[in-house]
């Protein structure tokens, strides 16, 4: 992966991992194994845990421990009301951001 | 979790903490660095040098920096458990990895304010003062 699609999905993976989790819940690694699956291949599994424990920390998702045979348990994150409102208002800005730069890349073809 | 937190102290270990810091912290540290202790080899080197860089940035208050660090303990502890390398727990930029994890902890929010404190600084300098004398917007 490009260092340039490093520094543009800073900006977004949070609603990424908003997105993913607002289809079914999921653990950090599921998470992270999804992400390369389609490509983002360089993504850490340490930044996903980043956002996880940030989306925790302010409320957007709810969290059930699961054991597992080894090491901690795991934790299973899934999308609450406030989360969707949040993956919502990204849709939004993400929408506007798309569009724009749609226009720009049109204009930019034009003789 | 011997203790219940809640629980009254003696004013004698109140006098001892004001000295020594509450001691509930320095056990949860003591746990942490157990924990930490614990990993097979590469993890254990990985989260220490990730302990010691933390440290630089220094204040954050006592009990949220402990949280961060029990957050971490748990990453290294599942990422052994699973087997994830190294490599693909920090990511080809290690520092990108910490500014994002720091970010939900008193020691990002120290951070924070201080990017906010020179934020204010420039905006003064520059004649656009919209930010109140103690810092804080409106």
């Amino acid at each position: 992966m490009g260092k340039q699609l490093t520094e543009m999905l800073k900006g977004v993976l949070e609603g990424i991992v908003l997105a993913i989790l607002s289809v079914r819940p999921a653990y950090g690694y599921e998470i992270t194994a999804w992400l390369r699956d389609q490509g983002f291949s360089d993504i850490a599994e340490g930044t996903v845990y980043a956002l996880l424990v940030r989306i925790e920390r302010r409320g957007l998702v709810d969290v059930e421990k699961i054991p597992s045979e080894k090491g901690p348990p795991r934790k299973v994150y899934s999308l609450n009301a406030q989360g969707h409102e949040h993956l919502d208002e990204f849709w939004e800005t993400w929408s506007f951001l798309a569009e724009r730069l749609g226009q720009l890349r049109e204009g930019g073809k034009q003789p | 979790m011997s203790t219940e937190p809640n629980e009254p102290k003696s004013r004698a270990r109140q006098y001892l903490e004001v000295v020594t810091g509450p001691l509930e912290d320095k056990r949860r540290w003591r746990q942490y660095k157990a924990r930490i202790k614990r990993l097979p080899g590469n993890y254990r080197t990985a989260a220490e040098a990730l302990e010691r860089y933390l440290m630089l940035f220094g204040p954050g208050d006592s009990a949220d920096a402990l949280d961060m660090f029990d957050d971490l303990a748990e990453l290294f502890e599942r990422g052994a458990a699973d087997g994830t390398p190294i490599r693909e727990i920090f990511g080809e930029d290690p520092v990108q990895f910490v500014e994002t994890f720091v970010q939900s902890y008193s020691v990002g929010r120290w951070i924070k304010r201080e990017r906010d404190r020179f934020t204010g600084a420039i905006d003064r300098a520059a004649g656009e003062d919209t930010v109140g004398k103690d810092g804080t917007d409106q």
